[in-house]
This record gives C-alpha cells, structure tokens and sequence, in this order.
C-alpha cells in the first residue's frame, strides 16, 4: 500500500496506491494524520489506483471527511474504480463524499 | 396365522356342507327316479304276468272244453238213438260202442235203465270199452251186486237233474288207474219217462300233461281242482284225487291256507290272488272251466315275477351308491384342492409380505435420503436402487468417517433373495471392515477373504470401492470385477480399473488398489449392469453410448438421476425390467482451506486465498473482491474480539465452491464472540453522527447471502453462503 501526500495551492491531494484493508490501515492512518490534523484546505483522495478498500479504510476516509467537515475543509473522492464505488454505495458512503472522476 | 386358519375350517365347513347337499340331492334324485322306474316297471311286469298266465289258462280252457264238447256232443248226438233202442234193450249196448267207435277220445260208454223201467231186467248197464292200451272195444255189465249203478253219482245226478251231467272225476281202478270223468245225460222214452242214462267216460290223462305242461315260468306250476275241491292236476302225484285243497292246506300244517282262494275257486271266479307260504309269496291266478265245475289255477312264486325286476333294482342300487361314492371322492378331492390351494395362496400371499419386509429391511440398510450430507456443500450425491424382483442383489452405500468419503456399489450374482442375503453380508462388511482401514485394495481384500471362506453356494459380487479425500480431493479405490465409473470432469472418461476378481471367487487374492484425484466440480457416476444391459422389448442394450449422452448435461445430481432414470424407463418401453438397476451419482466440490493466525497482517492472505478460487471458478473480479471484504471483515472481527490481546490463535477458513454458491465457514477456538449479534452501522447518519463501528458485520451482511454464526465444541463457527 503506498500512500503519496503532497500540498500545493492549499490542496493537499492524497493518492492511494495498492488494497487498502486492515492490516495496512494503521500506516495509512499514520500518514494521514497530518492531513487530518490540517483539514480546512481541499482533499482531494486520488483512489485512480486503490484496488480494495475494507471497513478499516473507510473508517480512515470517514476520519478524514470528519476533521474537514469540522475544520472548513472540503474532500473529494476522485477516480473510485467500481468495486470501490460499490462498496461506498452499500456504505451509504457516497452520500457523505464529493465525488469526482 | 390363527385367523387364517379359522378361515380355512369356515371354508372347509362351507365345503364340506355344500358337498353333503349335493350329494343328497344327487342320491334324493336317483332313488326317486329309480323308485318311479321300480313301481312302474313292477306294474308292467305284473301285467304281463297276468296276461300270460290269464292267456294260458283260456288256451287250456279251450282245450279242455273242446274235449268236454265232444265228449257231450257225442252222447247227445247219440241220444236218439238210445231212445229208439229202449225198445229193444238188447241193442242198447249198440249204442255205446257206436259211441266208442266215433269218438276216440272216449273210452267207455253205457246205457244204464233205471231200475223198474224193464220189467224182465230190475238192472241193465250193458258197458263198452275201450280195453287200456289198445282200440279193441270190449263189453261188460255194471249191473253187478257190488258196483250197484243205481247208487252212482253219474246215474242218480242227471236224473235228478234233468239234464247232462258231468261227474266228479275219479281214478278207474279196473280200467290201469287212470283219471276219468264222465258226461251222463238223461233218456227220456217216447212218454217221457225216465228210462235211462247214458254216458260217455273220457281219460283225464291228458289233463295232467295239458295243465301240468303250462309253464309260464320255469318256477311256476299249475292245478287244477274239481268241483268238490279235489285235487285233479297238480306236481305233487301223492296228491291228486286224494285230497281236496283244504286238506293238502291241512297237511302243510295251515289249514286256512287256501281258504280264499279255494272259495274263489269252487265258486267259479276268476282271478287272482296272493298267499304265502313259508316266506314264499305266491301269484295265483285262477280260471273256471265252464261245464264241469273245475277250476284251473297257474301258481307263480313272487320271485319268479319280479325276480328280474328286482335283480335290476338292486344292480340300479348298487351303481346309485357307486356313483355316490364317486360324487363324494371327487368332491373330496375337489375340497381338499381347493383348501390346498387356499393354503397355498395364503402361503403366497405371506411370503409375498415377507418379501415386501425383506425388501425395505434391505432399503434401510441404504442410504436413500438425499441429500445425504444436508450440512456438507462439498458433496452433492444422489443414488438409487430399483430391484428387479422384490430384493435384490445389488448395492450401494456411502458414509463420511475423519473427512473421507468411503463410498460403494456393487452387483451380486444371482437375483432374489440369494442374492439379497449376500447383499446384505456385503454392505455389513463394507461397514465393519472400512471402520479402521483406509485403503480400499485393503478392504476389499479383507471382504473377499471372509466372503470366500464360506461361499458354498459359488456367490460372487462384482464391487467398486472408492475412498475420497475430502480436504484433498485423492481418491483411492479399488474395482473389483465391477464396471468402471464414468468420471465427468472438463471431459467425460472412463475411471481406469485393473482386472481384479470380484469379490467371493478366490480366497487370498490380492486386490490391487488405484488412485486419481477428484479436483473441485468434478463427477464420479458409478452404476450396474442393470443400467448399460437394460433391455428394450427388441433385446437392445442401454449401452454405455446413452449414459454418456444423458451425462453429457451439466446439473445436479439429483437432476442428473432424474434424467437417467427417464432416459431408461423411455428406452426399455413396455418390456419388463430384467435386472436390478443401481446408479450413485457423486459431485465432488473440493474444501479450500486457508489457516490464518491470531494477527492482523494474516489478513492479507486472504486476497491470495480468494483469487485463485476466483481463477478456478473464473468468478467476477467484482465478487471476488466484495467476498475478499466480507471475509477480512469476519477475519478481523475474529482476530480483534475472539482473541484478546496477546492470546495465539488460529483462524480455520474452508471454502466450498458450489455448482451455484460459495460457501464460507470460518473457525476459532476463541472467547465465544458473535458477530451477528453486534450493532450495524446506521449508514444514513450524517458525516457528524457517523459512528466508526459496525461497518465490518454491515458489509458482511451486505455481500453474503446468509450469515450464520454457531458456538460448538467450544468454538465460533461462522457460516457465510453467496449464491453465484
């Protein structure tokens, strides 16, 4: 699982790479709290190349929208293969996300 | 048993009296005609006894009057001329031999006067005769001192009585003891005096032969008595002229014997009658002789008369009781028959219930509920077994024992109860010897060896045992003369077998064993000769060509037995089954097993795990990867809450991969932990109310068709099923 974070122009963007399940969402976590300490930009988390994603993500997306929402921030999903897109589905996620293609 | 003998003794009773009508009615019907015929017959008979012994009688009566007649036409003829000789009574004697010499039947003649008619003779009976034995005419007086004509019967009636007279008969003793008679009639001369009698004597010789020679029946006998009653004709000689019937009935010590017939007879009737005498019963039938007052009478015993009659009653009786005799052994014969053949029929009828025990003794030796294995998803099976007759000698059978499916099918020589008795020692001993023994040549061996040992009766079973592993899919087995399974995997083959005896032919042999392996969605179709040799009505095999065929279909098992069975019953028609037919039907799904241990990190092994079950059963990469999250989400809830912290443990993950579903069963020793029983997730909360739990069991729900959670033998087991 590679997790990228970069910040430009007040949008951090956070491309995930690889299968985001639950023995590799601690890491992702860790790399994510910056991003959740700072939340009142734009996030945009770039998912073009995430290829699985277990409830341990969504909670980490979840933690995410949640420092935004309480920060002024904004997220956007972008790029969720179907799979994942499914799964938000179910989750009632897509409901909470901006998403974008 | 008690019942069905009650009923036969009813049934016999019921026979037995039908029987005894019939006969009754057969022997009422017979006597009665018989009877009919006897009185009727009878009857006849005794007519025409009567009518031959009345014939006769008048024959001999006519005889005996024509005599008679001449005799008296002679003397009345010669009348005249004895009137004219008064005159000159010298030449009365003149008259006599006239009379003699015209008449041949006559034997002597006289012209008696009465005494006083001629003054110079006081008594004058000039008599001519024929001398005994020849035709010389002799004369002689009869006016002797000592005979005394006068005071003669023959003289002193007809002058008493005006008119011809014939006298008492009576045995000439001068003239050779001859029986005589004599017709006298009184001359009157030409005043009309009484001047003299005269008379013509006639021998009754001819009587006795003439009366004694009637023989109606040889028995019978014939008499004839005088006017008086004196015996004159009858076979006793001692008798005749010296007893008058009352004293011949006297001297046989009844003196009323003949008293009726004897006034019957002198009265001058005609008739007949019955006596007994001595027991004998006697016809008498009897006819007066007109002019000289006898009576002549045919005496025929009763047995004479109806001796044939009765002769032919008693051979009648005798054929009745005969036929009666036959009527009641045929009817015998016929009960008896009929109650053997109720006996055999109530014996058929419990052997055929006996057999109908037997044959579901012997279906509950089998398995026969399908599916056998409800809870196992990694075995679909079907078998069945249609006996020819009520039992049969065919076989399968099948059980789980440490993961192995220990399966069979076998086909004994012989049909019936022979071989449904061999079946069933087979079937034991497939039990009991597959117990401890894992190896199928093993077992079979050992079968064969206790088989052989007592098989007197040259029994043999043709056998396939297979033993398949159900974690790996190995598959031992081992064939025993049987017909090789059709193994139905991407192709349809023919399982490879070596030429092993069956089972019973020959103790000690060495049954060699084979193995292959059954890979997951694979088939096993094992089957009897009963199915490849079914037969149609134009003797045509089954033949291996329409198995396949019908196998050439993808379905269940159950479906798959279905189909053959159809195919089969289309194909054989209306000819009768000719042998058992036993098929088993086995769709092997292999187990997939994955081993996590108590950490997370193991969760990543599950997308190995899922993908190449993915890749086997060319699943959707979308499915596989919803049931990749719904395992980890049930494997994670294992390893966070089943185990706590710092605790080893082990994760069991058996997939079985249906023809139309998954099966996941995941399996722990941990604290007893039930995830179904957790709060889900509310997913319509805001982004503010969201909580972080619940989510793993809300996608496990989502994903999987059903969840199922049971706590056994001290571990959680979670059941999850996806349908494809």
């Amino acid at each position: 699982m590679e997790v990228t974070v970069t910040k430009s122009e007040g949008i951090t963007t956070v491309v995930l790479e690889g299968r985001l399940d639950t023995p590799a969402s601690p890491e992702v976590s860790a790399k994510l709290e910056p991003v959740v300490q700072d939340a009142s930009g734009t996030i945009i988390l770039d998912c073009g190349k995430l290829t699985y994603i277990s409830s341990s993500g969504l909670r980490i997306f979840l933690s995410v929208r949640k420092a935004a929402a309480a920060a002024g921030g904004n997220v956007i999903v972008k790029s969720i293969c179907p799979d994942i897109r499914n799964v938000f589905m179910m989750t009632g996620f897509l409901n909470l996300f901006q998403i974008e293609d | 048993m008690k019942a069905r003998e009650a009923l036969s003794k009813v049934f016999v009773q019921k026979s037995a009296r039908a029987g005894l009508m019939l006969v009754l009615v057969a022997a009422f019907t017979l006597e009665a005609t018989s009877i009919v015929q006897f009185v009727f017959s009878q009857r006849t008979i005794k007519e025409e006894a009567t009518t031959k012994a009345e014939s006769q009688l008048d024959a001999t009566k006519l005889k005996i009057l024509d005599i008679v007649d001449q005799a008296e036409t002679a003397v009345r003829n010669s009348a005249w001329l004895a009137q004219w000789a008064l005159e000159v009574p010298d030449s009365l004697y003149a008259v006599s031999r006239r009379i003699l010499e015209t008449n041949p039947i006559i034997v002597g003649s006289t012209v008696a006067l009465v005494p006083g008619y001629d003054s110079k003779r006081p008594l004058y009976s000039p008599y001519c005769f024929r001398a005994h034995g020849s035709d010389k005419i002799d004369v002689s007086s009869l006016a002797t001192e000592e005979y005394d004509y006068p005071s003669q019967e023959w003289f002193t009636k007809p002058l008493e009585l005006g008119v011809g007279y014939w006298s008492e008969p009576y045995v000439d003793v001068g003239g050779g003891n001859i029986l005589m008679t004599t017709y006298s009639l009184p001359i009157l001369d030409r005043n009309g005096r009484k001047a003299a009698v005269l008379t013509a004597d006639i021998s009754l010789d001819w009587l006795t032969d003439m009366v004694g020679g009637i023989k109606v029946y040889p028995q019978a006998f014939s008499m004839m008595i005088s006017r008086e009653g004196r015996i004159m004709v009858c076979p006793t000689e001692s008798l005749v002229m010296k007893y008058t019937v009352n004293e011949a009935a006297s001297s046989l010590g009844d003196s009323a014997l003949f008293s009726d017939l004897n006034r019957s007879m002198l009265s001058g009737e005609r008739g007949n009658q019955t006596f007994k005498y001595k027991k004998t019963k006697m016809h008498v039938f009897f006819a007066p002789v007109e002019k000289t007052g006898w009576s002549m009478s045919i005496m025929i015993p009763d047995s004479e008369i109806f001796g044939n009659v009765r002769k032919m009653g008693l051979i009648v009786k005798i054929l009745q009781l005969l036929g009666i005799l036959m009527l009641i052994i045929i009817l015998r014969a016929v009960i008896m028959n009929q109650i053997k053949y109720n006996e055999l029929n109530d014996r058929k009828k419990v052997m055929e219930n006996e057999l109908q025990i037997a044959r579901s003794i012997q279906m509950a030796m089998i398995p026969k509920i399908f599916p056998p294995f409800p809870d196992r998803k990694d075995l679909d099976m079907t078998a069945t077994i249609v006996p020819a007759k009520e039992v049969g000698g065919d076989l399968y059978d099948f059980y789980i024992r440490d993961e192995k499916l220990f399966f069979c099918i076998g086909d004994v020589s012989g049909k019936g109860i022979p071989a449904s008795l061999v079946m069933a020692v087979t079937r034991s001993m497939f039990r009991t010897l597959s117990t401890h023994e894992d190896d199928p040549a093993r077992i079979v061996s050992l079968m064969n060896d206790s088989m052989a040992d007592v098989n007197e009766n040259n029994m043999f079973v043709t056998f396939f045992l297979g033993v398949l592993d159900l974690t790996t899919g190995q598959m031992r087995y081992c064939n025993a003369g049987h017909n090789a399974p059709v193994m139905l995997t991407d192709t349809k083959w023919l399982l490879p077998v070596v030429s092993n005896l069956p089972i019973g032919v020959l103790k000690g042999f060495e049954f060699e064993g084979q193995e292959t392996v059954m890979n997951d969605d694979d088939a096993i179709f094992l089957y009897t000769d009963g199915l490849s040799e079914a037969e149609n009505s134009q003797h045509e095999l089954f033949g291996e060509k329409r198995i396949y065929d019908v196998l050439g279909t993808r379905r269940s098992s159950a479906d798959h037995m279905e189909a053959i069975k159809e195919a089969v019953s289309e194909f054989v028609g209306d000819a009768p089954q000719s042998d058992d037919l036993t098929m088993l039907f086995i769709h092997y799904f292999r187990r997939r097993h994955l081993t996590l241990e108590n950490d997370i990190k193991e969760i990543a092994r599950l997308a190995e795990f899922l993908d190449q079950i993915g890749n086997d059963r060319s699943l959707d990469q979308g499915l596989v990867s919803s049931l990749n999250l719904a395992l980890e989400e049930a494997a994670t809830n294992v390893i966070m809450y089943a185990y706590p912290k710092e605790t080893a443990g082990a994760l069991d993950i058996d997939a079985v991969l249906g023809k139309d579903f998954l099966e996941f069963t995941l399996t722990d020793g941990g604290v007893p932990f039930d995830p179904t029983a957790a709060p889900e997730a509310d997913i319509t909360l805001g982004v503010e109310e969201r909580g972080i739990g619940g989510l793993g069991i809300f996608l496990v729900r989502n994903i999987m068709d059903s969840v199922v959670y049971t706590r056994k033998d001290g571990k959680n087991i979670l059941k999850m099923t996806k349908k494809i």
